[in-house]
């Protein structure tokens, strides 16, 4: 009990940076329709900045949120100076720059920061690990019910919670939210009734790649480390949750993730023979399984327009 | 000074030309009627006055030049546009469909007391407030779409064939609506239709368009006078 407790709180909170990946990729997805392949390596160059921001001597949380600054950036550039003017031609030529720019942003990251583990004494870093939001020492923790509980892990949940929490309230009680839901609804009649739509998407770009940074950050602090190979995994996480959420809904973003945290680890605790090796593919059989069953995912809206 | 004043307009999309210097006025409190065949140019001309595609010539709007102003820019001057297919918003209720009509328009500025005037005037998008657009009738969405662009507070009305589709029974009730906002409140309005008998009865001033150019105008009157006209357009 107490073990499978902790394993359940574990998978959540591993779920909720999954969530975070996804949630970029269903607000660029719901904005235009595209699925940004280097949604990772923009939250990838955002912790790296961080852990630049924190060799200078910036505490943690203000540096994760100048990381979100850069990833905002980031991502706006981006929307405006290849997604936009290419997805006029051709929108499937956008996948091919997004996974360009996944190939370009992986390389520019090694070029500035080199392709060792960071922090490490070998290029004189100043800190031991790489800076985590919550305390991560090792009597950080309480026990529930027998179940030895880290308060990162808490700490993380409680994070992705609220960040949900503020874009559920921007989409759904605000004005620039109803603007981005008219866009995703139908781009030209959003024109037609006055919205900038061209706005409305840089910032989606930007809004997608500064949650990105959170969710990049919060992997570097679980690691203690960064590196180039930190966000691949956890982009195709990301991507199944998105998928098994219904990669139009926020919710479904968030659900989704927590529900692939979860099997990851339940899966990989429980039945011997899965393994570090398998987690993976047994979360892809689970969203099969759904996605076989509600081809919507569990949260996305499935086509309904009566003429 | 007219509401609308189109000279030499040449719009299309891409290297394909659609209209070939269209020249067109829509006078203050005037309804006035665009009538042509498919293909004719009709919604060209819609979305080039909303400033959705490319376009050459003049439009102006008032006596300002307004022919190079972007989307967002044209519907703070006042002109709203029904598109063809009404163009709601599927997935968002009816009354965040209304509310996006009024994007322009500052929070506060009498939106909500709008919204329950536009809802006297179609008291069954009123009873599907809640509900979400893509779940309307056909009918039900035409209005929804009127009602959205009339959020906006236009001074001038574009509507691109509202009729498409519809019972002819809702057709008339949608055009009744349209002809008391013209009479009433004096609302400018250029209606674009198929329908000619019906458009004909609300309007000031009728268009003909064909491949591009305005071929004939006057009043319904006038056109209707005209045999060949009749022949063509009106099937009597």
């Amino acid at each position: 009990m107490d073990l499978f407790l902790q394993r359940v709180i574990d998978g959540i909170s591993q779920g909720s940076v999954y969530a975070l990946i996804a949630l970029g990729l269903v607000i660029i997805y719901r904005g235009t329709g595209h699925l940004n392949f280097a949604q990772g390596e923009m939250a990838l160059f955002s912790t790296y900045c961080v852990y630049q921001f924190g060799e200078w001597g910036v505490p943690v949380w203000i540096a994760l949120v100048l990381g979100m600054g850069v990833g905002f950036v980031l991502g706006s550039i981006t929307e405006v100076t290849l997604v936009r003017p290419i997805s006029k031609k051709s929108p499937f030529a956008v996948f091919i720059v997004t996974l360009g720019l996944f190939r370009f942003l992986n390389w520019l990251d090694g070029a500035i920061w080199g392709n060792q583990q960071l922090p490490t004494t070998a290029v004189g870093s100043k800190q031991g690990r790489f800076p985590s939001l919550f305390p991560r020492e090792p009597e950080d923790h309480f026990k529930i019910l027998g179940a030895t509980i880290r308060w990162e892990r808490v700490g993380i949940l409680a994070l992705v919670l609220g960040i949900s929490l503020l874009l559920y309230l921007l989409f759904n009680f605000t004005k620039f939210g109803l603007a981005m839901r008219a866009v995703a609804s139908n781009a030209e009649s959003a024109k037609l009734t006055g919205i900038r739509t061209h706005i409305v998407l840089m910032v989606s770009w930007g809004l997608a790649a500064a949650i990105g940074a959170i969710g990049g950050v919060v992997m570097g602090g679980l690691n203690g480390t960064v590196n180039l190979g930190l966000m691949f995994g956890i982009f195709i996480y990301g991507s199944a949750a998105a998928t098994l959420g219904g990669f139009d809904s926020p919710v479904g973003a968030v659900v989704g993730g927590m529900i692939i945290g979860l099997v990851e680890n339940l899966a990989s605790g429980y039945i011997d023979w899965v393994g570090q090796e398998l987690k993976l593919g047994v979360a892809l059989l689970v969203i099969v399984g759904v996605l076989l069953v509600k081809p919507s995912g569990l949260f996305g809206t499935p086509k309904v327009e009566r003429v | 000074m007219s509401m609308l004043k189109i000279e030499g307009l040449t719009a299309g999309y891409g290297p394909v030309s659609v209209l070939h210097g269209l020249d067109l006025e829509v006078g203050e409190g005037e309804l006035v009627v665009m009538l042509g065949a498919n293909g004719a140019g009709k919604t060209t001309t819609m979305r080039a006055i909303s400033g959705l595609i490319g376009r050459q010539g003049t439009i102006e709007m008032e006596g300002v030049n307004i022919t190079k102003w972007s989307p967002d820019h044209i519907v703070r001057a006042g002109i709203a546009q029904v598109p063809q297919g009404r163009g709601t918003f599927p997935e968002l209720s009816v009354e965040d469909n209304l509310l996006a009509g009024a994007y322009v328009r500052h929070k506060g500025e009498g939106v909500r007391d709008d919204m329950e005037r536009w809802f006297d005037v179609f008291p069954r998008l009123a009873e599907r407030r809640a509900q979400k657009a893509g779940s309307l009738s056909g009918g039900e969405q035409q209005m929804l779409a009127i009602a959205r662009a009339l959020m906006s507070r236009p001074k001038l009305l574009l509507c691109d064939e509202p009729s498409l589709g519809l019972a002819p029974l809702i057709t008339q009730e949608l055009f009744d609506v349209l002809g008391r906002l013209n009479t009433e409140e004096g609302l400018s309005v250029l209606l674009v239709e198929q329908n000619a008998n019906l458009a004909m009865h609300i309007a000031s001033r009728v268009y003909l368009l064909e491949t591009g150019r305005i071929v004939a105008s006057g009043t319904s009157a006038e056109l209707s006078a005209d045999d060949s006209i009749r022949k063509a357009y009106l099937g009597f």
